[in-house]
């Protein structure tokens, strides 16, 4: 269960914070200023190294040249060139970084540039120049033949308004093939993977970028609608296939099953959004027999919870029939046959005992699909469960919510799967707990 | 006609002309088979409708270029260019318009007739030639899906099964944790994150449906290592891959054809539900898109979009699951086994 558990950390973890690409990008869309997008980032702990280092990433100077030359586009007398595609600064001037926004006051920050200068001028003819105000703060020469990558390490001041980077250029131009800005981490561990990992044990994901709600209190305040919905779903609908399973198995290979077994197809095969529109445009809709959207009293509930239940009947007739029969054929049934049991008799108390055992794993098995069920009836239904709240964030990119959800269905369903580890033994006495 | 039977006589049927006469019997079976043939040119049809009208406007790499110069010869692009494809082409006199002939007076006063097999949409596009977009789609996402999940079910399977230990722990460890993530949920997170529109709709698909197969084939693999013929290979100095994929492989193919006919419908219905949601398929008709439009319409009367589209999926996913239970009956032996111990 625990491997289980890291696992599913894990994976989300690599989904949303290595996969993901720049949810700031993603939420807040490309006109936002660098300055919001680190905030995003600094809040959500975006600007952390991914999983263990000193230094971060931060937006206040950000630059690809293998890509392009942004942000140094503008500045006169910079060349952008390929092969390797690099900035050439020609000597005779001074070029100052540009930066987005001012950096932090008191906080260690450091430049990783690599350059050449061709290999002709004079020592010291290029440098790397930190100003503050009228004082210079640290002079690195920048001379070298081939590529050369330097660490320009500096704290700022408490006043970082008047920091100035600039390149000194003198005699020769000076190539520059990437440049980069960190800022430092709180420690080592300081890290997104392990800020994920506190917010898990903390049960706190942070505020959600869509509706400045904590997602904690979100996710708690969708799973009470979801469970009033699922819960009646899970139960009448895992009853009512199990008892049409045994009424097939009991009239075997006679009309009876053979019609429960081309329903069970034909009703597999309608997709799930046609159970829902038709539902709710025949009983609500047509008929009024139910409110056709919202969520206040338990009437509301009535008609998903009907849907949801004929929607699953297909599929789970289908199975527990293979699965009954399966117990139909052994040794036991027809030793209580030949004691004079009643066929019911041994249905009901020998074959359903037996066919216990992978009911429950169907059963487990299904709580996944319980939750993603429910997604698509609450967004129908307007139920304001996790499914709803998951299909609005995945819709409006909201990270923190998906991910959450994510990770609250995944660590449901290893409980789930621990709680039948645990019925097996009730329900099974070979199984032992050790 | 001769030699083949001769030799099948002599030395029993093959699995497969086994299963072929298998399905053969079964009109069922055949029915099914014939649906998805329909359905399979339909969308080579849709296709070929598609790549007329956008062959012109894709910029494919350098190589590609000539391949698209040919492409355009053969479908005649160059007669349409310009010009809207059908699927999209709008004709606000013809909005909602009833499946048969519709006769419209137009805002100059002429007289305008068209048919439609079934029917338009709210901006009086062909819902027919969106349907058969949606065809091209759900086969290309059950395609796809399939050429994603089941190489990798195929790869872990046969590694976790012959190699046990803790190759196998891992394994298994990584096709528990991916199944324990709600499952939509997690395909439509994946999507998120790879971004709106077709590969999302692949890659989350794809990367999350493989443990079922995965699991079936490791526990058969399991059971084959141990057989007479899997050991006379290892004894004769047989390396580990050719093994498993010339000797194994073969002899659990059944599962994974299987698994395919099964998959693909359910790819379809995932698709269909991430394109309702918006975050599938964009600026294509696809059936969830469809649906979505169609959706309230419905209630003022304009069923036909509704009803067309969703008869179509009805029609793929039951003929895919009717196949898939005949294959079932006639590839596995050891269900065989069982029927004719009964």
């Amino acid at each position: 269960m625990i491997p289980t558990v890291l696992g599913v950390i894990l994976v989300t973890f690599v989904l949303f914070n290595v996969a993901g690409g720049d949810p700031a990008m993603l939420k807040l869309g490309k006109q936002a200023t660098a300055q919001r997008l680190e905030e995003y980032d600094v809040q959500r702990g975006y600007d952390k190294p991914l999983i263990c280092g000193m230094w971060g990433k931060t937006r206040a100077y950000r630059s690809d040249f293998r890509f392009s030359a942004a942000p140094w586009g503008n500045i006169p007398a910079v060349v952008y060139t390929n092969n390797p595609n690099r900035l050439i600064l020609p000597a005779g001037r001074e070029y100052s970084v540009p930066l987005s926004f001012e950096l932090k006051p008191n906080t260690d920050y450091r430049w990783e540039l690599v350059c050449r200068d061709g290999g002709w001028s004079e020592p010291d003819s290029a440098r790397f120049v930190i100003t503050s105000g009228t004082t210079v703060v640290k002079v690195v020469s920048l001379n070298a033949d081939l590529w050369k990558k330097r660490f320009v390490e500096f704290r700022t001041p408490a006043e970082p308004g008047d920091l100035k980077f600039s390149f000194h250029v003198a005699v020769a131009p000076i190539e520059v093939k990437s440049l980069a800005l960190y800022k430092r981490a709180g420690g080592f561990f300081d890290s997104q993977l392990f800020f994920f990992l506190g917010q898990i044990v903390r049960f706190d994901f942070g505020i959600s970028a869509e509706t400045n709600q904590k997602v904690s209190i979100m996710i708690l305040g969708g799973l009470v609608p979801s469970l009033i919905l699922t819960v009646p779903i899970f139960f009448i609908g895992l009853v009512v296939q199990v008892l049409l399973a045994l009424v097939c198995a009991y009239y075997r290979n006679r009309f009876i099953d053979r019609f429960f077994v081309v329903i069970s197809v034909i009703l597999m095969s309608v997709p799930y959004l046609v159970w829902i529109i038709g539902g709710q445009y025949v009983f609500a809709y047509r008929l009024h027999m139910f409110p056709v959207w919202g969520f206040e009293s338990l009437k509301y509930v009535i008609l998903p919870v009907l849907v949801g239940v004929f929607s699953g009947i297909g599929g789970g007739l289908r199975f527990y029939r293979t699965v009954i029969l399966d117990e139909v054929y052994k040794d036991y049934v027809r030793t209580a046959f030949s004691k004079g049991v009643s066929k019911r008799g041994v249905m009901l108390k020998h074959v359903l005992k037996n066919a216990m055992i992978p009911i429950l794993t169907s059963v487990v098995m299904a709580i996944p699909f319980l939750y993603t069920g429910s997604l698509l009836l609450e967004t129908f239904f307007g139920i304001p469960g996790l499914g709803n709240l998951s299909v609005n964030a995945i819709l409006s990119s909201d990270f923190d919510v998906v991910r959450a959800a994510v990770l609250v269905g995944a660590v449901i369903y290893v409980i789930a799967n621990l709680v039948t580890d645990l019925c097996y033994a009730f329900v099974d006495p070979r199984v032992k707990l050790r | 006609m001769t030699l083949e039977n001769e030799k099948t006589d002599a030395g029993g049927k093959s699995l497969w002309a086994g299963a072929w006469h298998a399905l053969k019997g079964s009109w069922l079976a055949m029915a099914s088979l014939g649906i998805i043939l329909v359905f399979a040119v339909t969308a080579v049809y849709g296709e070929i409708v598609y790549w007329r009208y956008n062959i012109i406007n894709t910029n494919p790499p350098e190589v590609l270029v000539p391949v698209q110069k040919v492409l355009a010869r053969v479908l005649m692009a160059g007669n349409v260019k310009g010009q809207i494809p059908p699927y999209q082409r709008q004709d606000l006199d013809f909005q909602y318009k009833r499946p048969g002939w519709s006769c419209v007076k137009a805002f100059d006063g002429s007289v305008k007739t068209r048919f439609f097999l079934m029917g338009t949409d709210g901006l009086g596009r062909d819902v027919f030639q969106r349907i058969v977009q949606g065809v091209r789609i759900a086969f290309q996402v059950g395609i796809i899906t399939s050429l994603i999940a089941i190489p990798i079910a195929i790869l872990f399977g046969c590694l976790a099964g012959y190699f046990g230990g803790w190759v196998d722990d891992i394994i298994v460890w990584l096709y528990s944790t991916v199944a324990s993530m709600p499952a939509l949920l997690f395909i439509l997170s994946i999507s998120m994150v790879v971004g709106k529109g077709l590969t999302g709709v692949y890659l989350g698909i794809g990367l999350t449906t493989w443990v079922h197969l995965c699991r079936l084939i490791r526990g058969e693999v399991l059971k084959h290592k141990e057989l007479a013929y899997v050991k006379a290979a290892r004894v004769m100095g047989l390396g580990d891959s050719r093994i498993i994929f010339r000797h194994i492989l073969p002899n659990i193919v059944h599962i994974i054809i299987i698994n395919f006919s099964l998959r693909f419908p359910a790819a379809i219905e995932t698709e269909v539900i991430m394109s309702f949601l918006g975050i599938g398929v964009q600026n294509e008709p696809s059936w969830g898109i469809m649906i979505s439009n169609a959706r309230f319409r419905l209630w003022y009367g304009v069923w036909w979009e509704l009803v067309f589209t969703t008869l179509a999926i009805f029609l793929i996913v039951l003929a895919f699951n009717l196949l898939g239970d005949a294959l079932r009956d006639a590839l596995d032996p050891r269900l065989r086994k069982q029927q004719e111990e009964v």
